[in-house]
């Protein structure tokens, strides 16, 4: 597929990741402790359980809801030639076992891709770290993706 | 432990979905972050608006720096500090990077565009790996 490059559609990807990047900071989500803070439940009774995540989460869906909704009556995007819609509905392995990962993961850092690239700006130490590792594992996860895909297509063949 | 200002983490909420509808309604995309990223490696085609995108948002996150201090009375943050070990560290960046890619989705694609979409896979995907994340925090504390 060739690339878009229309100013437009350039334009709306840069006010975006404005406006996704100072969320992320205004509502202190690069900031792995208090991420932390909400994940430990174990602090809800003995207290200094931090409940900012659930308080950003809600407006953020909400909104996102609206904007869904207005998306809805329109038959194209303003400046594409139509929603790339995520088509799969199946739960499969991948995606039960990718967020097992993924949760152990953000268990041990409190960090999501979202903040890790918008603690670039910040660079704290062994950030760089963190990066190249997801980086990696992202690289390393479409092998194991093509490796399951591959497994399922052979099980799924009619028997000779 | 001090009292949390609701308004930094509502508004901050607000931005993340206005960012996710922005993106949305004008170029169709999802605004999922491992997505962005992980594909910008080859054989990725549709690469510059994801290097525009994920510019803004170090830039949208200095700026937004600068900005909040005068926007709301009281806030302070500080600089952020990874928590563990490098080791440590490179793990869990790991298990991220091989996790979202492997269930196609984070925090921002499956739990804000996906569940605000309603989509059966994302709900499940958000249902796991919160727990997940609640589970490791309790098995290892913050380290």
């Amino acid at each position: 597929m060739r690339e878009t490059l229309h100013p437009a559609y350039l334009a709306v990807s840069l006010v975006a990741g404005l406006l996704f990047g100072a969320g992320l900071y205004i509502a202190q989500m690069t900031d792995p402790l208090v991420v932390l803070g909400f994940l430990d439940f174990g602090a809800i009774t003995t207290g200094g359980w931090n409940p900012s995540l659930a308080l950003v989460i809600v407006p953020a869906i909400g909104v996102m809801m609206l904007g869904v909704r207005y998306a809805g009556t329109r038959a194209r995007p303003l400046f594409e030639h139509k929603f790339f819609h995520p088509e799969r509905t199946d739960i499969d392995t991948p995606l039960v076992g990718g967020a097992v990962l993924f949760g152990i993961g953000w268990g041990m850092s409190g960090i999501c891709p979202g903040p890790a690239i918008t603690l670039i700006g910040f660079m704290p130490e062994n950030l760089w770290i963190f990066l190249g590792a997801m980086f990696l594992g992202s690289f390393l996860g479409h092998y194991v993706l093509e490796a399951f895909n591959r497994r399922e297509l052979i099980a799924s063949a009619p028997a000779e | 432990m001090e009292a949390i200002s609701i308004w930094p983490p509502l508004v901050g909420g607000l931005l993340i979905g206005l960012a996710s509808a922005v993106l949305w309604i004008g170029n169709g995309r999802i605004a999922g972050i491992s997505g962005l990223f992980g594909q910008l490696l080859p054989p990725a085609r549709t690469v510059i608006w994801r290097f525009v995108f994920l510019g803004a948002m170090i830039a949208g996150g200095l700026l937004a720096a600068l900005a909040a201090p005068g926007l709301f009375p009281g806030f302070s943050a500080p600089t952020p500090e990874l928590v563990g070990s490098p080791v440590w560290i490179a793990a869990a960046g790991l298990l991220v990077g091989l996790g979202t890619k492997i269930g196609n989705g984070c925090t921002s694609g499956h739990g804000v565009c996906g569940l605000a979409r309603f989509s059966k896979r994302s709900f499940v995907s958000v249902i796991v790996f919160f727990s997940v994340a609640i589970a490791t925090v309790a098995i290892t504390g913050v380290v």
